[in-house]
């Protein structure tokens, strides 16, 4: 990670803070991540410190933790004179990876100097910077003593200002748009949703196969559960009862939750399941864990806190890790059928289209009213033959239309 | 006036006369500071310069030295234009450009005056070369002193004359001293006549000091050459009087009263005494003349001292030909006409075209008659144009690159075929001394069409006397263009421009692409020189490239492209005139620049390049710029060594990730 989107602080400048507060939050390409204090001690927020929506830099120096009557140190570059030469509880705050906590603090490349408040700006202090990135910055006013250089041996680069320049300009003002389009910075999420797709798509060989099931017991159960639920609790979903009946139907073909690893197989030791969900910030996939071994209620608690961290942009980056199969329901926007991309390394994914009311004919020729819904599997061939995705996908078939739960 | 009068004893006399007092008057003008730089004058030498010309129209072209007042007067010059160019002075023969030693005035035949002993003799063998292509009967005298007898310029002269039995006349003025350095000393042989027995060429030995005999043999040597019976080489023993140089003493290397002896045997009191003695003229007539060229050589010195400086704006028209008028050529699209060719084929038709088309045009160098050039670069000409038109020469670079300057300069278009870029060093001299300076030493009114080429580059265990670049080295020349192609297409676009223009063209080509195949279209074009092609368009970085480094490059391309990297890849095609805009238009977009040569860094085009980026680009730049050139070493023999002087694939696509990672 090299960037991530400063949300918000949650102390306020010259607030005491004990070791371990959280200080503030930042979004990063994958999650959103709360930055704790690392030492107690006052906070001092930069007086150039990010806004909310800012694009910031690993390694910026957005503010300090200063032992009590201590000063904003003025000289020296972040991490190296400023903290030696303040007292020990001085530490410069800078932003962390929230994926790679190593990206973080101990960054390799100069910083911002605390001294580039705007009274004593001093030339010495300048990061060298290509000729290119100066007249990058000039355009752009943005000052280069605010960024983290790209370039080798620490020089900034074009690219540090544009990122910088893009992070702050409104929308369509970022140079280079073709006349007659505006452009906006591409979100680090979009960023990380499409290098992911085009590696699943560049590496794996996806089939994707149809099957429609009968679901008439299934939501019969679905509702029957939902009157029981005392009121303001709710009830296990539609999700969690198709995550439980796929974990079942992988049990029984562990194969399709395969992963391929070139000279070998990897086979999961436990079941846990992605559920992708949709929030505005994009697409996300919490991992349900042990689903197979984990009751309906269990399921139920985990995708409720889940689904709910994901949307308010909470979610630890742990949360969206470890799963070897993905369940991806379309049903609540009408879709029937669709080709889901399986969520790398997971080699398969399943589709869950709406549900509908189907009229079926009898044997005895008479016509009954059902509901049903189909199933879009996507598998890697590489992985699994189309037989064998077949199989799971008759499993699963026969448990949605015979759900083993107990019904009191 | 008849020929009769202009060589009659009288006439002599005047010519004497006027180169007398017209340098004493020059003599006066420098003690008072009129003359800026040197001033040698040819005081006691006057009546070869007046016997020859007697003999010369207005077309045949002398070669002179730098001591050639007396050349340039008695070939018609002016005598206050003359003047007007020791003072600098914008009508001045030479625009204020040459001074004493660089005298021209093409439109009298004064084809120059030169600073360096040699050239003029090889020069006035190629004014004989164009009369024998042009078969105009025109005869050429090179005027040079016994100093320039021990220079390769005279034996490499007077051989090639001899052998082509050129209309030229040697006309060796042995005042006995090469500049100070008396001649006996420098000499193991003091006889100069007899030196014209070692190249096959009649020699007349003179007293140089006697107008009259002088105008016998010069009377006859100018009818053989007329007639097509050769050259001659005259020798005219005679003595100057004053010192080498105004302003320098003249008595560490010789005696006053040698100086004194000599004196009594003054040329012009010698003629007088004949002509009153013979009764051509009387006394009164005589001082007639006398008081009639002091008032010529007066009004010279009063019209040139009214005269203007040139402008300084000026100071650096005249290097190179104007601008050709008309649209850019470029090289057609491919079409039906299109063909895969190898570059010499490419070439050759180039050359095959417009030799049909300018009878002006011949070929020089070593097996380019018959055999057809070392590399194909002439076949089948020789055939359809005959030898004098393909002209294998004796194994003499600086001579016949020295006899191509002169033919330039007397209306052929000469193409010089030196296989190997490396064994024209020996002619360095004749092409940026000489062809480099010529147009401008002119001011302007001579073009020099001389077309230089041969192969550059390191391959096939050539070793180090075949495999030179030297590219940059003549780049730095004005007065030079230096084209080195890296594609069929190109080589033949580009040589017809060079064929067709009127500035000296070094069109250097790289061996290891002689055989090489690429799309040439059928149909006669040309390509300009200072536009360059984008080879290959790219987004990431900036790659200059020239001939084979454009082929290494192309293949790093691809494997680089793989890898995300997109490379933009420039052959700038003429390394002088050198399009800078290109390039720069290239790393405004791409940021980078890396500049692949094989030829040395050190003072190489990419350290020109390199400049003109960070002068004018610099605000575009995002990386430091980088080179990648050839090791600084001559070529070992051997292939391992070989190839380790020379950038590879691989080290241009690892310089091009390095720079891409900065």
């Amino acid at each position: 990670m090299e960037e991530g989107r400063f949300v918000a602080w949650l102390r306020k400048d010259g607030d005491l803070v004990p070791e371990g507060e959280p200080l503030f939050t930042v979004e990063g390409d994958k999650a959103t991540q709360d930055v704790e204090a690392l030492s107690a001690g006052v906070l001092r927020i930069a007086a150039d410190g990010p806004a909310e929506g800012d694009t910031i830099e690993v390694g910026r120096v957005l503010g300090w933790i200063l032992a009590p009557g201590e000063s904003i140190p003025t000289t020296g570059p972040a991490g190296t004179g400023a903290t030696a030469a303040a007292s020990s509880a001085t530490a410069p705050t800078a932003p962390t990876a929230p994926t790679a906590p190593t990206d973080g603090l101990t960054t390799d490349a100069p910083s911002e100097s605390p001294a580039r408040a705007p009274s004593s700006p001093g030339p010495s202090e300048r990061p060298p910077a290509s000729p290119r990135a100066r007249r990058a910055a000039r355009q752009h006013g943005i000052d280069l003593a605010t960024l983290s250089p790209t370039g080798r041996g620490g020089r900034l680069r074009e690219r540090d200002v544009l990122t910088a320049a893009t992070g702050r300009a409104d929308p369509g003002e970022i140079p280079g748009a073709p006349q007659g389009w505006t452009s906006v910075p591409t979100p680090p999420m979009r960023r990380i949703i499409a290098a992911r797709l085009v590696q699943a798509r560049r590496e794996t060989v996806p089939v994707t196969l149809t099957a429609r099931a009968d679901a008439t017991a299934l939501m019969a159960l679905r509702r029957h559960l939902k009157s029981e639920a005392a009121p303001g609790e709710s009830a296990p979903t539609l999700n969690d009862l198709l995550l439980k009946l796929t974990a079942e139907a992988l049990s029984l073909h562990p194969m399709i939750a395969a992963v391929w690893a070139e000279d070998r197989l990897l086979l999961p030791r436990s079941i846990h399941l992605g559920l992708a969900v949709d929030t505005e910030a994009g697409l996300r996939v919490p991992v349900v864990r042990d689903v197979g071994t984990s009751t309906l209620e269990e399921i139920a608690a985990a995708t409720r806190r889940l689904i709910a961290e994901a949307r308010s942009g909470r979610i630890a980056p742990a949360d969206l890790q470890g799963g070897c199969f993905t369940l991806t329901n379309l049903g609540s926007l009408g879709i029937e059928a669709f080709t889901p991309v399986p969520n790398p390394p997971e080699s398969a994914i399943l589709g869950v289209g709406t549900i509908v009311r189907d009229v079926v004919a009898l044997e005895d020729g008479g016509f009954v009213a059902r509901e049903r819904l189909t199933l879009s599997l996507t598998f890697d061939h590489r992985v699994n033959d189309g037989a064998a995705a077949a199989r799971f996908l008759q499993s699963l078939r026969g448990l949605i239309e015979n759900p083993p739960f107990p019904i009191p | 006036m008849t020929d009769a009068d202009r060589t009659s004893p009288l006439a002599l006399y005047r010519t004497m006369l006027v180169i007398r007092r017209v340098e004493e008057r020059l003599a006066r003008s420098h003690r008072l500071g009129l003359i800026h730089g040197a001033c040698h004058t040819c005081v006691g030498q006057e009546a070869i310069a007046a016997a020859v010309c007697a003999h010369l129209g207005p077309d045949d072209p002398i070669f002179s030295t730098h001591r050639g007042h007396g050349h340039a007067l008695a070939k018609g010059v002016d005598p206050g234009a003359m003047v007007a160019e020791l003072y600098g002075r914008e009508t001045g023969c030479s625009r204020g450009r040459g001074g004493s030693m660089h005298l021209f005035a093409p439109e009298v035949g004064l084809m120059g005056t030169s600073g360096i002993v040699g050239p003029c003799i090889l020069q006035a063998a190629g004014a004989g070369y164009s009369s024998l292509v042009l078969g105009d009967q025109r005869v050429s005298v090179a005027f040079f002193g016994d100093g320039a007898v021990n220079n390769g310029a005279f034996h490499e002269g007077l051989n090639m004359a001899s052998i082509w039995r050129l209309p030229v006349l040697f006309v060796c003025e042995n005042n006995q001293f090469a500049t100070e350095v008396p001649f006996a000393s420098v000499t193991g042989n003091p006889g100069v006549a007899e030196r014209g027995a070692a190249y096959g060429l009649p020699s007349v030995s003179l007293d140089g000091n006697d107008a009259l005999a002088v105008e016998a043999a010069v009377r006859e040597a100018v009818a053989r050459a007329r007639s097509g019976g050769g050259p001659t080489l005259l020798e005219c023993r005679t003595y100057r009087t004053r010192a080498h140089a105004e302003g320098m003493g003249d008595f560490t290397y010789r005696t006053r009263a040698e100086v004194d002896a000599w004196k009594e045997r003054c040329p012009i009191a010698r003629l007088r005494a004949v002509l009153l003695d013979r009764r051509l003229a009387d006394e009164t007539g005589l001082v007639a003349l006398e008081h009639e060229v002091e008032a010529l050589a007066e009004a010279a010195h009063a019209s040139a001292e009214a005269a203007a400086a040139p402008a300084p704006e000026g100071a650096t028209t005249h290097v190179v030909a104007g601008p050709r008028p008309g649209p850019p050529r470029e090289a057609p699209g491919t079409g039906p006409g299109t063909r895969e060719l190898p570059f010499a084929r490419a070439t050759l038709e180039a050359l095959s075209t417009s030799m049909s088309q300018d009878p002006r045009i011949f070929v020089l160098g070593e097996g380019i008659g018959a055999r057809g050039g070392n590399f194909a670069t002439t076949n089948g000409l020789f055939a359809a144009h005959g030898p004098v038109r393909l002209r294998d020469t004796p194994i003499c670079e600086r001579g016949f690159v020295g006899l191509a300057c002169g033919a330039a300069m007397t209306g052929t278009r000469p193409v010089v075929d030196f296989m190997f870029a490396d064994f024209v060093l020996d002619a360095a001299g004749e092409i940026i001394n000489q062809i480099a300076k010529m147009r401008y030493m002119s001011s302007g009114r001579l073009g020099m069409p001389v077309v230089l080429r041969g192969c550059i580059g390191i391959g096939h265990s050539a070793a180090t006397h075949h495999s030179g670049s030297y590219y940059s080295m003549y780049a730095h020349f004005p007065g030079l263009k230096v084209v080195v192609p890296s594609t069929p297409r190109d080589a033949k676009g580009l040589l017809r421009t060079a064929l067709t223009g009127d500035d000296p063209v070094l069109f250097l080509e790289h061996r290891e692409l002689m055989g090489l195949k690429g799309p040439v279209p059928e149909e006669d074009y040309s390509i300009d020189f200072g536009k360059a092609s984008v080879v290959r368009p790219g987004r990431d970085i900036t790659v200059v490239a020239l001939a084979l480094m454009v082929h290494r490059t192309l293949e790093a391309c691809r494997v680089l492209e793989a890898e995300g990297i997109s490379v933009e890849l420039i052959d700038p095609r003429t390394v002088a005139p050198l399009d800078v805009g290109t390039i720069l238009d290239s790393v405004a977009r791409t940021g980078r620049l890396l500049i692949v040569d094989e030829d040395f860094a050190h003072c190489g085009i990419g350290a020109e390049i390199a400049a003109r980026l960070a002068e004018h680009g610099f605000d575009d730049l995002d990386a430091p710029i980088r080179r990648l050139n050839g090791s600084p070493s001559p070529t070992p023999y051997s292939p391992s060594l070989e190839a380790a002087v020379v950038p590879d694939v691989r080290g241009i696509a690892s310089a091009i990730r390095d720079l891409c990672a900065e």
